[in-house]
């Protein structure tokens, strides 16, 4: 049976944003589609329109020809669409199976018996009796796909479904969506990244800032045209020019650092050593979870340690808090840039205020030292490139990309030793993630170290000296970045070794 | 269909003039009350509300019932902003009236103008200890802060009991369940002859000004902030959040001591079981009134002080129980919090469609 959707004129408007301008595209089943776009190019919005979740200021959704209608997410599972979301929707603590049931209206016979069939033919390894956290990221997401398939879905729309999974888990996502859409499922996959594009899928629609783009046949594109069209601009790529630290001073080691947390949520750390030279980056990989979190705090000083672990500069510094590290030129910027590194509700200029030092002298004798800090402020503002020169500013009026510069602004000018970074550019549009990239590298340009902890690999790769990955805890050994390819990283990631 | 959203800005002005709203709507809801109870709603509402300070004496009276509101309300503020919740500040007050009173016993035949600052601070300080105890459990022992703060408040009201019944009752006092008088150097000079109003007035108004001070220009005043705002920043800041905690709470429990001491040393001269009509509990609806803004609170407080005078007049004149100002302060915090939730949220009316039924 043949599977047409066609979405016609859609339109939803944003207040300060269009996020979907008139998008008309159609599917056929048989075929994966690829929506491609960056952040904010209005692919989320379109499909939670298609699954029901968001209203369409305007437009029509025809399934085969007939119009529908999508006011709630039972609509779409009415019409028998199915919707795998970047992240689960799933309850940790009870089993597969009746995460499962949950959502169906069989009976735990019937289920159980419908699900052996879907596991078999799929050929799914999933125990259906063990808790859900027991689960790795890529068995949780096949969880969600068989809870799609047991409603028969005619249409299995997959949002950025590669985030959280190992190149290894990718492979085999890949082959049960290519076998789903032999089975005569339409499959439209969102995704931001090219190769996927190029891999998997059959056509592939570009949108850019609310609008379609493009719709070609993947076999008439490469990754360049492909990220051409998706930035909309040539994009000049920047590559750090690796060198050789062999001789550098030794700015900063961990040695033997361990860390056990009495949160079960929250990984422990195991015996973790690394070392760092002047002027170098090292770049720490990994799939988000593995202890990233853990070890950014305790460089940071958020967390404490033994002080000896942690030497820069030949001084202890694992008992400092972080406060009493930027007094020994050290700078630091959290993953989380709205609820950590800076708070909403304050003032640019507050904001900056939260990076104080002795010498900054924003406070002197206790006291604020408001037009110090707002001159400090403004430099900031302009030497950045943030786009206000309104100090005044409440820091949640500015757009991801111009408060992560305001932060790296703010770590940056007191020209620190060290900058430790963890996730710099999360769902930041391209030319705010170039801008970032480009700071990064001028910092080791001019003879400062930088740690850099992200989940994004071509990222690593562009920016870092010397790579290695942490997994359940670990660091694997430090590899030169010229020897690492993508898919080391992955063996590695997902806790395969190399060599 | 209801759908609540959250409101992404909140005009500053309106910030303020909610609270004010706020009031209205508690007139008004009285207003209704007493028509309920077969009043004239205007008359009954002008015997509350305008009667009691028509004339010097009632203002004096509003001033005195201010004083120890403001007072505690601005010490809460400081544990508020940063996110501590101190609902202990009754305990705070009696703990820091035992202590004051303890010292003020001991120098009953004394006289000497060191008498009453020896008294004052001793109270601010008894008050200070006793508010530590929540904070120091809360940061050693992870314990919850509002369940100790307000379980103490139990604690220090039983020991007055103790005290003002057993070992520190008066002499020659007919076993009533007070201490002695307190000699004259230490009760709080009277400002003006026949009213009650004292100085400890200007304890209350220099506390204001220096919590202002602290709050909006000093570092403290800033970890504060941003502590209140989000733990995760301070801690990310470097802000001893153990230090911190523990300093805020005895800002806190000095101002409710200091309010204490100035009650038993003002108004009362002794010591009895009911040196507080939960001062310590109603500050708390003061400080949310007033935005926990210092001159905010200095309003707040006088409003809230008139809700005490206005339910004593109302006893005499409408024979309506004095409860009845509990009922105002209710309804006072309750409009607050109803126009505060439609201040950061917006409720929208979707209608059914007709194929959604």
């Amino acid at each position: 049976m043949n599977t047409k959707l066609k979405v016609s004129e859609i339109s939803k408007i944003y207040p300060g944003c269009i996020a979907n301008d008139k998008v008309s595209l159609e599917f056929g089943s048989g075929k994966i589609y690829a929506l491609l776009g960056e952040n904010g190019a209005g692919k989320s919005t379109l499909v939670k329109i298609l699954s029901g979740v968001v209203k369409p200021d305007s437009g029509e959704v025809f399934l085969n020809n007939e119009s529908i209608k999508l006011n709630s997410p039972l609509d779409a599972k009415k019409n028998n669409i199915g919707m795998v979301f970047q992240h689960f929707n799933l309850f940790e603590t009870l089993s597969v199976f009746e995460n499962l049931s949950m959502d169906s209206d069989k009976t735990n016979e019937d289920l159980r018996v419908l699900v052996n069939d879907i596991l078999k033919k799929y050929n799914f390894k999933i125990n259906l009796d063990v808790p859900v956290l027991n689960l790795s990221a890529g068995q949780k997401q096949k969880v969600e796909i068989i809870r799609c398939l047991i409603r028969n879905p005619k249409i299995l729309i997959m949002d950025e479904p590669t985030s959280v999974l190992t190149e290894q888990e990718t492979d085999d996502l890949f082959i049960s969506l290519k076998q789903f859409s032999k089975d005569g499922i339409l499959i439209i996959y969102i995704t931001h990244k090219l190769k996927e594009v190029l891999s998997l899928c059959d056509e592939v629609a570009v949108m850019r800032k609310g609008k379609v783009v493009s719709v070609s046949n993947t076999t008439d594109e490469k990754i360049e045209s492909l990220a051409n069209k998706m930035v909309g601009e040539n994009l000049n790529t920047i590559k750090k020019k690796i060198n050789n630290f062999k001789n550098s001073e030794e700015i900063l080691k961990v040695s033997n650092l361990n860390f056990k947390s009495d949160d079960p949520y929250e990984t422990n750390l195991n015996d973790l050593n690394l070392s760092l030279k002047k002027g170098e980056c090292l770049g720490i990989a990994g799939i988000s979870g593995n202890g990233q979190n853990e070890l950014f705090q305790i460089l940071s000083g958020e967390i404490i340690t033994e002080g000896t672990s942690i030497m820069f500069r030949n001084k202890e510094i694992g008992k400092l808090n972080p406060r009493e590290r930027r007094e020994y030129l050290m700078a630091f910027s959290p993953e989380d840039r709205i609820a950590q590194a800076a708070v909403p509700e304050l003032k640019i200029y507050e904001n900056v205020a939260l990076n104080n030092f002795k010498s900054s002298n924003f406070f002197e004798k206790g006291l604020v030292n408001e037009k110090k800090i707002k001159e400090h402020s403004k430099k900031i503002l302009s030497n950045f490139s943030v786009n206000t020169d309104n100090v005044e500013l409440k820091s949640q009026f500015l757009s991801g990309g111009n408060l992560q510069k305001l932060i790296i602004g703010r770590e940056l000018i007191t020209s620190p030793e060290l900058l430790v970074c963890f996730n710099p550019t999360w769902g930041l549009d391209v030319g705010a993630i170039n801008y970032i990239h480009e700071t990064l590298i001028q910092i080791n340009e001019q003879g400062k170290s930088s740690i850099l902890i992200s989940t994004d690999n071509d990222e690593l790769l562009k920016l870092s000296d010397r790579i290695c990955v942490i997994y359940k805890g670990k660091l694997s050994k430090i590899m030169n970045a010229d020897n690492v390819t993508a898919e080391k990283l992955g063996i590695l990631m997902g806790g395969g070794s190399i060599d | 269909m209801i759908k609540i959203e959250k409101r992404n800005d909140v005009s500053q002005s309106i910030y303020f003039l909610t609270p004010i709203l706020a009031i209205f709507l508690t007139l008004f809801g009285g207003g209704i009350i007493f028509y309920i109870l077969g009043f004239n709603p205007i008359e009954a509402l002008k015997f509350f509300f305008i009667t009691p300070i028509s004339d010097l004496y009632g203002l004096s009276e509003l001033l005195v019932k201010a004083t120890p509101l403001c007072l505690i309300a601005i010490g809460l503020s400081f544990c508020f902003k940063s996110n501590n919740w101190n609902i202990g500040a009754e305990g705070q007050l009696v703990f820091g009236g035992i202590v004051g009173g303890g010292v003020a016993l001991l120098f009953y035949n004394h006289d000497g103008f060191y008498v009453l600052p020896i008294i004052i601070l001793s109270g601010a300080i008894g008050g200070m200890l006793f508010a530590m105890i929540p904070a120091i459990l809360k940061t050693y022992f992870n314990t919850n802060e509002i369940l100790v703060s307000l379980m103490l408040v139990y604690v220090a009201k039983l020991l007055l009991d103790y005290l003002v019944v057993g070992p520190w009752s008066n002499p020659e006092g007919f076993n009533f369940p007070e201490t002695r008088q307190f000699s004259e150097s230490a009760r709080m000079p009277i400002l003006f002859d026949g009213l009650r109003i004292h100085t400890g007035i200007f304890i209350t108004l220099i506390t204001v000004f220096l919590s202002w001070l602290i709050l909006y220009k000093t570092y403290l005043g800033f970890q504060i902030k941003v502590s209140g705002l989000s733990l995760k920043t301070a801690k990310y800041a470097g802000y001893k959040g153990k230090t911190m905690i523990i300093i805020v709470f005895m800002i806190s429990g000095a101002c409710a001591g200091l309010a204490g001491v100035g009650e038993i040393t003002g108004p009362i001269g002794q010591l009895h079981r009911n040196i507080s009509p939960d001062y310590g509990f109603t500050a708390i609806i003061v400080a949310f009134l007033g935005r926990l803004n210092p001159v905010g609170i200095i309003f707040a407080s006088l409003i809230v002080a008139l809700t005490y005078l206005g339910a004593e007049t109302a006893q005499i004149f409408l024979q309506v129980p004095k409860y009845t100002g509990q009922v105002f302060q209710g309804m006072i915090l309750f409009f607050l919090l109803g126009s505060d939730y439609l201040l950061f949220f917006k409720i929208k009316f979707l209608g059914l469609k007709k194929n959604e039924l």
